[in-house]
């Protein structure tokens, strides 16, 4: 148990790429101008729905931009830049899965959540299962994933603060947990004055700016090589750090290949595994749903969403040109060389090829950029928060009593995720941001795709789907190489009673499918009539008005049907 | 599909399931998800599979550093925009005239 604080995952580096001060003064800078953006939006706060999905109107070229937002953070940008770097083909492998992952979104979610309509996931299962289940349901998944991977967005703001605003070689902890403390609370002002459409614009311009950045290094990087990739990769494969096994860096095998995992004879499953969780759960974050409600129509949302997979593709392939190109310009032994370094290759690169104004103006642009989508995951949290319990709870409060209480949400959530997330921030993060891909794949996944397309689908399936995968993944968590059984990255390194070292989902995700069929054919509960709504509300968006029979749908109707004429709206 | 339990039977969205309009729409949908899903995914645990068991197949030289395992990669990734792409135009030019026939016969019955 001793060693936490001294964080024993960061072990020392010579830190030559920080420019605190150029960071500093475009970190203020962009706090100022995303302050200004943010204010902007202040007028849409005055409703509930305004307030928490910009009446849904938000615009689909800014909904794209906010969408891809949603994916730009520390460990899919500057880790990944690091992985590659080090560990080639199997790395690279694993941004495509990234993008794979993303067509789920396009082929199945985006629409029928979006003409469904409503605030969360929890609206889509109302209509398959009884009220308060399912509303309990929805705010389990989006609660537990908001909590994980709010303290994985707060170590990446430590983690960009220690990285790339102070230079010393030993990690800088206090000064990591106060940025944290600062960055948080500007945060919380931010959501709480713009609401939903202050978080898009937020998060639409921070992926401008940090795809105008990544653009601009991988054209400095191709320049070097006079366009010539073949070159580049001839050079990355030279420089490679040696592989003890002899794996060559643009070929399978470094992640792959037997000893890749310590003290583990489950290779190649390992990785294998984590493509596997990427390409199916990456999508299942309620906080990307989120981009779905807010905008204008279903084909908004597709469109938001299929633009941005596509836009996706040409981002991470800029980032495996970063990657192998860090290796070739850098050098041999120059860059990342150990897993817990991956994340100085990016900013040892940007500030090879353009000195400390590039890593400066990086460091900012990262720390913003991070601060932008813990702001997009606290308004999911709020949302969920105040709308599936009050559901479950059976109250309807009013308009104006309804705003004060999101409000109070931002506010609370928002102070209680700095606290105890802040205190969380040195012992897990490193587990959550796979599990919470994990739970994408094994409880959002399978309920979702049972309620849109299977007439049998009932509460008790449901619940067995969603709690049964949830307990699944999170018992094979207890017992991965994360927890214990790992010298290096596990949380507690000196214990060993691991079991899995491959990715729970792999497992989690059928024996969800499965628990969720045998539930709901050992349940008698039927309900024909609330498919038939499902699907016609689902493929077109109408919306029957004054429904005869309410109680078969379980109440849905009331506050979440925004829209009671029949509308593409 | 199979018929609709009788016990909901006149309820509007029973009728509207029940709808030809709806039905066309549906079939098309669904045959499209299902058709572009299980070749996407069957394509990418392809992938996922080759490079874990049958390295030696990625390994083959093509031109230059390039080699089998980075080809595959590339079309991938391309295959997403493909796929997204070609999901967006089938439902803004066959999915939607659908959706709208059967928004129409709705707004129809309710006049």
């Amino acid at each position: 148990m001793s060693g936490f604080l001294s964080m024993p995952h960061l072990p020392p580096v010579e830190n030559t790429w920080a420019a605190p001060a150029i960071s500093t003064a475009v970190a203020i800078v962009l706090v100022v101008v995303v302050t200004v953006v943010v204010r902007s939006a202040r007028d849409s706060t005055r409703t509930p729905d305004g307030f928490l999905l910009a009446d849904r109107k938000v615009p689909a070229a800014q909904n794209t931009l906010a969408h891809l937002g949603a994916f730009i953070m520390y460990s899919t940008v500057i880790i990944m830049v690091g992985h590659i770097a080090l560990n080639g083909f199997d790395a690279i492998l694993m941004v495509t899965a990234f993008t794979i992952g993303s067509v789920i979104g396009v082929l199945i979610y985006a629409g029928p959540m979006r003409n469904v309509g409503g605030h969360t996931i929890g609206d889509l299962f109302v209509l398959r299962a009884r009220e308060r289940p399912a509303r309990i349901a929805s705010a389990v998944i989006t609660l537990t994933t908001y909590t994980m991977f709010m303290v994985s967005m707060l170590a990446a703001v430590g983690q960009v603060a220690i990285r790339m605003f102070d230079t010393g070689s030993e990690p800088n902890m206090l000064l990591g947990g106060l940025v944290v403390v600062v960055v948080g609370l500007v945060v919380i002002a931010w959501v709480y004055m713009g609401g939903m459409l202050g978080v898009t614009r937020m998060l639409a311009l921070k992926t401008v700016l940090m795809a105008a950045f990544v653009l601009v290094l991988t054209v400095v990087v191709l320049a070097k090589y006079k366009m010539d990739i073949l070159g580049l990769l001839d050079d990355a494969q030279a420089n490679a750090k040696p592989d003890a096994r002899g794996f060559e860096l643009l070929e399978p095998g470094r992640q792959f290949g037997e000893g890749s995992t310590p003290l583990s004879d489950q290779d190649p499953w390992v990785h294998a595994s984590k493509l596997f969780c990427i390409a199916v759960g990456g999508m299942g974050m309620p906080w990307v749903f989120m981009r779905f409600y807010v905008a204008t129509n279903a084909r908004a949302a597709r469109q938001s969403a299929g633009w941005a997979s596509v836009i996706a593709v040409g981002f991470y392939q800029c980032l495996a040109i970063l990657g192998l190109g860090a290796v070739a310009i850098l050098g041999a032994n120059n860059f990342g060389m150990r897993s817990e370094h991956r994340d100085i290759t990016l900013p040892k690169l940007a500030d090879e090829l353009g000195g400390p104004w590039m890593s400066g103006i990086f460091g900012g642009l990262a720390l913003i950029s991070v601060a932008a989508v813990f702001a997009g995951l606290l308004i999911n949290g709020v949302t969920s928060f105040t709308k599936d319990i009050n559901a479950a709870r059976g109250r309807r409060p009013e308009p104006a009593a309804e705003l004060r209480e999101i409000r109070r949400n931002v506010l609370v959530i928002g102070l209680l995720s700095i606290v105890v997330g802040g205190a969380m921030v040195p012992l897990f993060t490193h587990i959550f941001i796979p599990t919470v891909v994990d739970l994408g794949a094994a409880t959002v996944l399978p309920a979702i795709l049972y309620t849109l397309y299977w007439r049998r689908f009932n509460t008790r399936g449901l619940k067995w789907t969603v709690y049964g995968g949830m307990a699944v993944t999170v018992f094979m968590i207890v017992f991965s190489n994360g927890v214990s059984g790992d010298p290096t990255t596990a949380m507690f390194p000196d214990l060993n009673f691991k079991i899995f070292d491959i990715e729970p989902g792999l497992l989690s995700t059928p024996i969800a499918f499965l628990l969720g069929y045998i539930g709901t054919v050992t349940s008698d509960e039927r309900n024909d009539a609330g498919f038939a709504e499902l699907q016609v509300r689902a493929l077109t968006g109408v919306t029957v008005p004054s429904r005869t029979s309410p109680v078969a749908t379980g109440g849905a109707d009331g506050q979440d049907r925004e829209s009671q004429t029949p509308s593409a709206v | 599909m199979g018929t609709i339990d009788q016990t909901a039977d006149g309820d509007r969205y029973v009728s509207l399931h029940n709808s030809p309009e709806f039905r066309a729409l549906r079939r098309q949908s669904h045959t499209f998800t299902a058709w572009a899903g299980v070749v996407f995914y069957g394509w990418w645990f392809l992938v996922i599979l080759l490079a874990a068991f049958a390295p030696g197949f990625y390994r083959q030289g093509l031109v230059g550093p390039i080699n089998v395992g980075l080809l595959f990669v590339f079309v991938s990734f391309n295959l997403v925009v493909v796929v997204s792409s070609a999901y967006m135009r089938f439902a803004r030019t066959r999915l939607d005239p659908l959706g709208d026939r059967v928004r129409a016969n709705l707004e129809g019955d309710l006049r």
